[in-house]
């Protein structure tokens, strides 16, 4: 790689070349300016050394032999424990609070109000006091010995029968008329084929396997958390702002989150259990240890809404969409918001198209973000309002996209997808009439749309090279479990054309620099350049004194294979680190602001297919096999990327076939708030999982790479929905897709 | 978890004068009594932990009477692993023991613990409700509320299910159990461990303060005997039974000259269905011959505003368990 003065335009080849098994090509030349000092861009051209390669997630093992501790695995002499009283109420208002006698009783060191007598109670978990002391039994001894009372309203937490909700039948189905709209009136007249369809989803809890909370300790005015969390430098700002809201005089705060156990969307906050960890810590003058139980986790963390979405539709003879209506109602909590869902926007052209949303209040712990809010439930109600239209038309369901849909880059995914799922044969496949087992696939687009972002104040990124030829890599951002400290590595070890195993990554402090809420697929497109700015600086700042030493120009200096210098006047690594001294480099770079020209695109495509075995007589579903072929962008990291991919397709078998929040209507509480009776797959549920990392240049910065949060988590309850549909010949509208919902889906089909 | 007085016997004698005192539960592998406690739902003043007399009354072993016998804290690996479990008459008891929970839970769960299970009815293992369950409320919570994994049949003012997966295919053999109170040993009839009447005050079993398990016993099946015990799950890992079944038959000639047909998981009780079992007996195998006893099996079924799919599945189910006895 040369080295290009910047602020010159340069000149990039952007796109892909042909996937395997394919023809043409997608490649484009394009123009950019890179901002003054970043390192020059990679494009489709660019020879790695490392991107792109399988390597082992650097702190896997750390992980596995248990020697990675989590904020639930800090603890300090003297450390106290704590727990939350939380409402059993689903609505009503708090009368009596009294807390003297929890708070007299031995080794209980610290209870505080988290409510005022007179503040609403909104649902049934609503936090109420925390207590602090010696260990957990006594705390929930003084837990009991707290005397709450309130008056109770009466509750609903059933959004189908909330205040807006629209008219629906017994068997769920919208029963109020469409808002009238002439020319959707005259689209759906004009339409060959037309359908129209009721689609469900129920509520999918959080559940991280590390609960949400933390520990706290204060010196002084100083205080430090280490909490389980998405959002290092949200969650500073956060607890900085509520500390002083409750007159607690704070100096400084500090987050550590080296190692979190997901997150998902739930841990974006400090939340009130974080606030109250560092009030009980306060009162105290002690540490204290608060993790949330899992029937806190599941109740009080926020949740993937459900939603019922009604979807009508019409193609034309030639089979192209003409006529796209769609309007969903969203399972909010209390907050009345955050339930809305998301449709495909590229199948429908120039076809008349209308959507509407509205959110239903229950007094219910509200929705947080969860991998692609939204998406994965509108993609099943309209990948498989698409499939029952083809079916209707009588086209075949690839043959139906491939017809629809705008994005070139899907069109390619489509054909290689149903090249390597083997689509064709599989579909013709039929079922013998009364068969007990009925085979049956499906298909679903996925799409998300982030190039990351520069931070305000600018994301950066510390990298030091020491004299013993080892490198940090720097963030104080976190990572829940996805591989950003893997990337960072390899990143910094690219540019430095040095051994991974020199490189160590370090995230989860915020006195280091800041960067982005683990959120919308976000942190590799903003941290991964301005890792490799750091990188390049520092490099910069070695090749300076490995030039002075050979007696070589700095600026013609290489740094590749291990080695640093000019044609045959070449230091190994270590030696060239010897001329460092006892102070490291230590340089900072910067997230700049993606190019001002167009990327070659603005989103990431993704296609998934899945298999599934049904037995007709007890309902039940096994997956049996899926394939998902996703585009984040440069593909930094493959094994970790596809990691993130099947993860995520292990996910929505989950979501697909198993879970589902049970309320119980008459109290608000949730019944199977723990993981038996809320049920998430295991691993003899699982198909067998392959994945297609799709690698494109996208040249939108140096790096062009994409995040993988998000966008594998669409396609995949829709692919495997579809194909429960194409094995039953008949729609199962609602998810989970339960062994009761079969059996019933076949008795009415006959 | 409150404070409790932890009581390791040294022997069965140890163990039961420890059992006969006041509030006082017996430990076998302790898989769902330890949750209870750390929830609070259960709070004794004494456990008492049987793992310690694993020596006498744990092993599989041919009595002289040809009967197998069962150590009480037998596992249910070591239930399911054991070479007397390969003959097709005890297959039944082999499958059960083979898909319960997960392989680490199998590895600790007991064979009389499985068959004593306390129920698993939301409503009656949270302390946020009080229904009629052990007297706590004035009505089932269920009956009326969530209850897609409740009853379907038997149930009368509870509507509980049995949550035991070796209980059925045991009454399906013919099991007894043997027991010891106040130094007297008794051997009962498996179905004499289930109340009579299965109703929200009785608990999930008919032992008396400090009675304890100390074997099961499958009588020795005639020749031609064949077993299977089939359960519907909402999924593969870890779950409980929705509906399950288990069918005894002794096959002559290709005729069913014997049946036993045992319900699980539709019920309070583990439930013996002999209607649908006898209309087997002096019949070839056949599909017409399965539905008809699975539509016995569930005749009377009283299913309630969100279970009603454990008809359609049961029925399934029989048939599928009669399906792999006879094949």
């Amino acid at each position: 790689m040369n080295a290009r003065t910047p602020q010159e335009d340069v000149k990039i080849t952007v796109g892909y070349k042909a996937l395997p098994g394919q023809k043409d090509d997608r490649l484009e030349q394009r123009t950019v300016q890179p901002a003054a000092g970043d390192a020059p861009p990679w494009d489709a051209t660019t020879q790695f050394a490392l991107v792109g390669t399988d390597v082992d997630r650097v702190d896997g093992l750390a992980k596995a032999s248990g020697r990675a501790k989590y904020s639930y695995d800090v603890t300090f002499p003297g450390m106290l424990q704590a727990m939350i009283l939380r409402s059993p109420v689903a609505r009503g208002k708090l009368t009596v609070l009294e807390l003297d006698e929890a708070a007299r009783m031995p080794g209980i060191q610290a209870v505080v109000a988290l409510k005022e007598i007179g503040n609403k109670v909104r649902f049934v978990g609503d936090a109420i006091a925390a207590v602090a002391g010696v260990n957990l039994h006594l705390v929930r001894d003084a837990i009991e010995r707290i005397r709450a009372e309130y008056e109770r309203e009466e509750h609903n937490v059933d959004y189908l029968v909330a205040n807006d909700a629209p008219m629906v039948d017994d068997k769920g189905l919208v029963t109020e008329d469409w808002p009238a709209d002439e020319g959707m009136t005259a689209a759906l007249l004009d339409a060959k084929v037309t359908h129209d369809a009721t689609y469900r989803v129920e509520v999918q809890t959080h559940s991280s396997l590390e609960t949400h909370g933390g520990v706290a300790r204060w010196t002084g005015n100083d205080l430090e958390v280490w909490l389980s969390t998405q959002a290092t430098f949200g969650c500073r700002g956060e607890l900085a702002r509520a500390l002083q809201g409750k007159k607690v005089d704070v100096g400084s705060v500090t987050i550590h989150s080296e190692f979190v156990g997901g997150g998902f969307g739930s841990k974006f906050g400090a939340g009130i259990e974080g606030l109250a960890l560092c009030l009980l810590a306060h009162a105290a003058k002690a540490p204290v240890k608060l993790m949330l139980d899992r029937f806190e986790e599941h109740t009080t963390t926020g949740n993937r809404p459900g939603a019922l979405m009604q979807a009508r539709g019409g193609v034309d003879a030639e089979g192209r969409i003409v006529a796209w209506d769609w309007r969903s109602f969203g399972h909010a909590g209390f907050s009345g918001s955050g339930g809305s869902v998301a449709v495909p926007n590229y199948y429908t052209g120039d076809a008349k198209v209308r959507r509407s949303h509205k959110d239903l209040a229950i007094d219910a712990d509200p929705p947080r973000p969860m991998r692609a809010p939204g998406h994965p439930q509108g993609w099943f109600g309209a990948e498989l309002f698409l499939d029952e239209l083809a079916a209707k038309a009588g086209v075949d369901p690839l043959a139906f996209r491939l017809q629809n849909d705008r994005e070139q880059i899907r069109l390619d995914q489509w054909r290689f997808a149903a090249e390597r799922f083997g689509w064709d044969a599989a579909r013709a496949r039929a079922n013998a009439p009364g068969a007990r087992m009925r085979r049956g696939v499906g298909l679903s687009s996925a799409r998300w749309g982030n190039l990351g972002n520069p931070g305000r104040p600018a994301h950066g990124i510390t990298c030091r090279i020491h004299q013993d030829g080892t490198v940090e890599t720097r963030s104080g951002a976190q990572e829940p479990g996805v591989g950003t400290k893997t990337m960072l590595a390899v990143i910094t070890a690219e540019e430095l054309g040095v051994d991974l195993k020199l490189v160590k990554a370090t995230v989860g402090h915020t006195g280091d620099p800041s960067g982005p809420a683990s959120g919308g697929s976000t942190v590799t497109p903003s941290l991964a350049p301005a890792a490799r700015h750091a990188a390049f600086l520092a490099k910069q700042q070695l090749c300076e004194l490995v030039g002075k030493h050979l007696g070589v120009p700095a600026n013609e200096v290489v740094c590749a294979g291990g080695l640093v210098g000019l044609g045959k006047s070449q230091l190994r690594w270590a030696e060239a680190c010897k001329l460092i001294g006892p102070n490291p480099i230590d340089v900072r770079g910067q997230r700049f602001a993606n190019y001002d020209s167009k990327p070659f695109h603005g989103s990431q495509c993704g296609v998934q297919m899945a298999e599934v075995e049904i037995d007709a007589w007890t309902g039940f579903v096994r997956v049996t096999r899926m394939f998902g072929i996703q585009d984040c962008g440069l593909v930094i990291t493959r094994k970790l990327a596809e990691s993130q991919v099947l993860g995520a397709m292990i996910q929505g078998v989950s979501y697909a076939l198993h879970e589902q929040r049970i309320l119980d209507k008459r109290t608000g509480r949730m019944l199977n708030g723990d993981f038996l009776r809320y049920k998430v797959t295991g691993a003899r549920d699982l198909p067998e999982l392959e994945c297609h990392m799709h690698s494109i240049a996208n040249g939108h910065d140096s790096v062009g790479a994409a995040g993988l949060g998000e966008p594998p988590s669409v396609a995949s309850a829709a692919a495997i929905a579809n194909a429960v549909f194409h094995a039953l010949g008949t729609p199962v509208r609602h998810l989970p897709i339960t062994p009761d919902k079969v059996v019933q889906a076949l008795a009415k089909k006959g | 978890m409150k404070p409790f007085t932890y009581v390791v016997p040294k022997d069965l004698a140890e163990a039961a004068a420890a059992a006969a005192q006041p509030d006082t539960v017996l430990k076998g592998a302790g898989v769902d009594l330890v949750d209870r406690m750390k929830e609070r739902l259960q709070t004794p003043q004494q456990v008492v932990n049987l793992l310690p007399l694993k020596q006498q009354l744990a092993g599989v072993a041919r009595a002289a009477d040809g009967a197998l016998q069962i150590g009480a804290l037998t596992t249910l690996t070591e239930l399911e692993q054991h070479a007397e479990l390969a003959d097709p008459a005890l297959q039944a008891l082999r499958q059960s023991a083979g898909m319960t929970a997960t392989p680490q839970v199998r590895n600790r769960a007991t064979v009389a613990g499985n068959i004593l299970q306390f129920t698993r009815c939301w409503y009656v293992r949270s302390e946020a409700f009080r229904c009629l369950h052990g007297g706590r409320g004035p009505t089932c919570l269920a009956m009326t509320g969530e209850n897609r994994y409740h009853a379907v049949l038997g149930w009368t003012d509870c509507v509980r299910v049995h949550p035991s997966n070796l209980a059925p295919p045991l009454l399906a053999l013919g099991a007894e159990y043997t027991t010891t109170l106040d130094g007297a040993t008794r051997r009962r009839a498996l179905a004499e461990l289930f109340p009579a009447e299965p109703r929200a005050q009785n608990p999930e079993h008919t032992l008396q303060a400090g009675e304890i398990v100390t074997a099961l016993h499958v009588p020795k099946q005639p020749s031609g005997a064949r077993s299977a015990y089939c359960e519907s799950r909402e999924k593969q890992s870890f779950d409980w039974a929705t509906t399950a079944c288990a069918v005894r038959v002794v096959l002559q000639a290709g005729k069913i000259t014997a049946a036993d047909l045992v319900l699980g998981a539709v019920a309070p009780n583990p439930l013996p269905r002999p209607k649908a079992a006898a209309v087997l007996v002096g019949e070839a195998p056949s599909a017409a011959l399965f539905q008809k006893a699975a539509e016995l099996a569930f005749a009377g079924a009283n299913p309630l505003a969100h279970n009603d799919y454990k008809l359609t599945i049961g029925k399934a189910i029989v048939r599928q368990a009669l399906d792999e006895a006879t094949r």
